[in-house]
């Protein structure tokens, strides 16, 4: 493979998860404005120096009745006229793939500084619609039509699945909730930084923890979320000159070192099916991860500082546990048992706190998980920060385990 | 000038954090809206809460109710309860914190705090939610111990929802004690914690109610519903003004503003001072959203009513006719896009009566928050936390930095208001906002 350029990533900005912003009475341009505009505040960058931007979102057609979202992208500021824009949509994955789509064009030295924002807003719609609106990320027609909140019931079914092969015990999804939230505490962005939550919440089964569908309940699930973040990637030529202008050393910005994306089929029993002899109950999600880990030069978890993984729901969480290799197929209640994974283990996973605690807009969230990724390495996640954190990777998920995307970010 | 007490927390708080240990929390008026919620918040980092009430029973309910109010059963399996007669003595001996919140009367407290004197721990705290009583003449006349380990926490309600918090200390107080509970609500209730000066209504009720009421003030010439629109969400707020004031309780603003009022005569004295005619219909019975009505309300047929404050007569709400306010929907269409500093421009320009009222209101907010700095806080920081934190309002430095240094003062001139010398002694380009955790664009509402 000829060596391509490396892709760096300056900086971005989130808006707090925990916003209304149906309630606030705006549209979704105002989101992606603060998000922008916070990135370029935070990097002190000129809008006038993006030279293409990347807009990630899933379904602002069916919550706001709006495409063509990347054209947005101009109205947030004058200097913008005339921009290269674009809107990627992969579901959930879709911050992560807008997030290629920068890189892959920065490698292929067509520009120097781009702009990548994911944004979602949930608030529009009540649960029941909003939830028949995230059915599309699967086969809507086969999976979905006709389902009360059926994303719930496949990543139950994902459980299920464990449980069949390996076993799986209640008790284990909600320590990993009752992580999540406990993280979302030390997030100042987190949505639910002030919500009532503890361990034993998670395992109660009363109507205060409703049960959404096969063995998920409220206290499994991610949020429904309103929320932007954008970041800003770089050539190394303008890194350099970035680098010299906030007066930082080159080698002190991180860098996109690795990727991984892949793809499964979408119907959740066809994945499953495909995986019957397989080490891994979903082989495809284990390759991304793999991927960007040899594409850093990372030989295995080991070289892994902290992960921030897609906990749509905990049976997610569970299976990124093994599939990130912290333990052998089967055994990720070993690396939660041990204390692994929570803030101050060996390999704290969702330190922000998460889909579940730090909330789910779902074009947003693969962008948030590299934002996230990139405050650890620079040492600027505050309280939720992981000591002396050099590799943070990120695994991003669209639909049942179909569109994989994992980026390793580092310094 | 303040006293040395006030002054913001010293130390590494890990080293605070653990200056002190707290495993038992005894809530007095558990079964009131504030003790109930303060009490399931502690449940969160408390092994052991007991829920104290004049009856056992009562107790009880203000349990039920605290787990109604978290969505979480397992409030239960951290909480106690017991009545005053049976329980306090003994488990009040035993508390490592004493939370009071019973009504909000002098003689009342005082009389809890005899018999708190008398059992407690001398190592323990004793704190008061009050809203607005003096802290200094609630720890009159107790003992060393008492006066030392005694301070007022307001918290908020709902204190599940709402984090902005006021510490407050009496002139006895212990300044480690401070420091300690400004580190332990800060990490471990998720409070934002910011010290007041033991002066009428802290720092929140002060600024806040002092709006509030003007408001009520303004309605009686212009009418209930012009006055929300024109002091509504696109000025920085997510309630209306009269909206808040029907939703608290016109008992509690009469009783917030009377002792504003009497206690604290400052620049902005009559604009303090409880409109007769709220006074009048007060005593009729009419005491905002929890007797049915206020200013806004609903006829027999459910259809939305507003007050007529001359005729003290409730008229249908449709009836009432809007003046032309282009200039609001062309901010609030600015503040939809995020347009925030485009949109509070406009503000500051807008011309004509009804501008000029709305100027006028939030000029002074201004105006009174950044005159009550060195009286209620030590810096305008502590101000803008409370408004942000606790009223959900846009903090004066955000409105100073939304709108403009420039355009701020002559606002504030034009409204005939005094220019306060921070904003007067200020370079161009200063920014006053400090708290990069905030998104100031949520509190302009686009409506």
């Amino acid at each position: 493979m000829a060596k391509v350029p490396e892709v760096y990533v300056l900086g971005g900005y989130q808006t707090d998860f925990a916003r209304n912003w149906s309630k606030e009475k705006k549209h979704f341009v105002a989101m992606m404005r603060e998000a922008v505009l916070g990135a370029l505040e935070k990097t002190q960058i000129e809008p006038s120096e993006i030279e293409v931007s990347h807009t990630g979102n899933f379904a602002a057609e069916l919550y706001s009745k709006q495409g063509h979202l990347g054209a947005f992208f101009l109205e947030i500021d004058p200097a913008f006229s005339g921009l290269p824009t674009s809107r990627h949509e992969a579901a959930c994955a879709s911050g992560s793939i807008a997030l290629l789509a920068a890189s892959a064009e920065i490698e292929a030295q067509r520009y120097n500084l781009a702009c990548v924002v994911g944004v979602e807003q949930m608030k529009t719609v009540g649960a029941g619609e909003g939830g028949d609106f995230l059915g599309t990320a699967a086969w809507y027609e086969l999976e979905a039509k006709g389902i009360e909140f059926p994303f719930p019931k496949l990543f139950g079914k994902l459980g299920n699945e464990y449980d069949k092969r390996y076993g799986l015990k209640d008790e284990h999804l909600a320590e990993i909730s009752t992580i999540n939230y406990a993280n979302a505490k030390l997030n100042p962005n987190a949505q639910t930084r002030t919500w009532y939550m503890n361990y034993d919440h998670a395992m109660s089964r009363d109507e205060f923890n409703g049960n959404i569908g096969g063995r998920i309940n409220i206290s499994d699930c991610s949020q429904v979320t309103d929320g932007a973040a954008a970041l800003l990637l770089a050539s190394p030529e303008y890194a350099k000159k970035w680098a010299d202008r906030v007066g930082v050393p080159l080698e002190s910005i991180p860098r996109i070192k690795g990727w991984g994306h892949n793809t499964s089929r979408i119907r959740f029993e066809d994945k499953v099916a495909e995986s019957r002899d397989a080490e891994y109950v979903l082989p495809h999600v284990r390759t991304t991860v793999t991927d960007a880990q040899k594409r850093a030069g990372i030989a295995d978890s080991d070289g892994i500082d902290a992960i921030e993984t897609h906990d749509c729901f905990t049976t997610s969480e569970y299976m990124a546990i093994d599939h990130f290799g912290l333990t052998a197929p089967g055994e990720s209640w070993k690396a939660i048992e041990a204390g692994d994974i929570a803030l101050g283990g060996k390999t704290p996973i969702n330190p922000s706190g998460g889909l579940i605690g730090a909330g789910h807009p779902v074009g947003a969230t693969g962008v948030r998980q590299v934002l996230d990724s990139h405050k650890q390495v620079t040492g600027e996640a505050g309280d939720y920060q992981v000591d002396g954190a050099k590799n943070v990777q990120t695994l991003n998920i669209g639909g049942s385990g179909t569109t994989s995307v994992s980026f390793v970010i580092g310094t | 000038m303040l006293s040395a007490t006030t002054a913001g927390a010293g130390g590494k708080s890990s080293d605070l954090l653990n200056s002190r240990s707290i495993q038992h929390v005894v809530v007095l008026g558990a079964n009131g809206a504030m003790g109930l919620g303060s009490g399931a918040l502690f449940t969160t980092a408390v092994p052991r809460v007991t829920f104290l009430a004049r009856t056992k029973e009562k107790a009880d309910g203000g349990l039920a109710a605290a787990v109604k109010m978290v969505r979480s059963s397992t409030v239960a399996s951290r909480v106690d309860t017991g009545s005053y007669d049976a329980d306090l003595d003994r488990v009040v001996a035993e508390a490592d914190l004493i939370f009071e919140a019973v009504t909000e009367k002098l003689d009342l407290k005082k009389e809890f705090f005899d018999r708190i004197d008398k059992v407690r721990r001398p190592d323990s705290i004793v704190a008061t939610v009050t809203s607005g009583l003096s802290i200094n003449q609630l720890a009159e006349s107790r003992s060393d111990s008492f006066r030392k380990n005694f301070v007022g926490l307001h918290f908020f309600n709902p204190p599940n929802v709402i984090v902005g918090t006021e510490l407050i200390a009496g002139k006895d107080t212990d300044p480690k004690l401070l420091d300690f509970l400004d580190a332990y609500c800060t990490k471990r209730l998720g409070r934002a914690m910011v010290r007041t000066a033991d002066t009428a209504g802290f720092a929140g009720n002060r600024i806040g109610f002092k709006v509030l009421n003007e408001c009520a003030i303004l309605a009686e010439e212009h009418g209930p519903l012009l006055i929300d629109e024109l002091v509504g969400p696109y000025t920085g707020r997510a309630m209306t003004p009269l909206a808040t004031i029907d939703l608290v309780g016109w008992d509690i603003h009469r009783a917030i503003v009377d002792n504003i009022y009497e206690l604290a005569p400052d620049e902005a004295h009559e604009t303090l001072k409880l409109p007769e005619y709220m006074a009048d219909l007060m005593s009729k019975g009419v005491l905002g959203r929890k007797t049915g009505a206020g200013f806004f309300g609903k006829d027999d047929a459910g259809k939305g009513v507003v007050l007529d404050p001359k005729t003290r007569k409730y008229v249908d709400r449709s009836s009432v006719g809007r003046p032309d306010l282009r200039f609001i929907d062309e901010i609030a269409n600015l503040h939809r896009v995020g347009r925030y500093v485009d949109g509070m421009r406009v503000f500051a320009e807008a011309k004509g009566p009804h501008a000029a009222i709305a100027q006028k209101v939030i000029a002074g907010y201004i105006s009174y928050s950044f005159h009550r700095v060195g009286e209620v806080t030590d810096d305008i920081s502590g101000i803008d936390s409370i408004m942000g934190y606790g009223f959900n309002w846009a903090p004066p430095s955000v409105l100073v930095d939304t709108i403009g240094l420039k355009p701020t003062i002559q606002m504030i001139e034009k409204a005939g208001l005094p220019v306060p010398p921070a904003l007067a002694n200020a370079q161009e380009g200063t920014t006053f906002f400090d708290d990069p955790q905030v998104n100031v664009g949520k509190f302009f509402v686009a409506a």
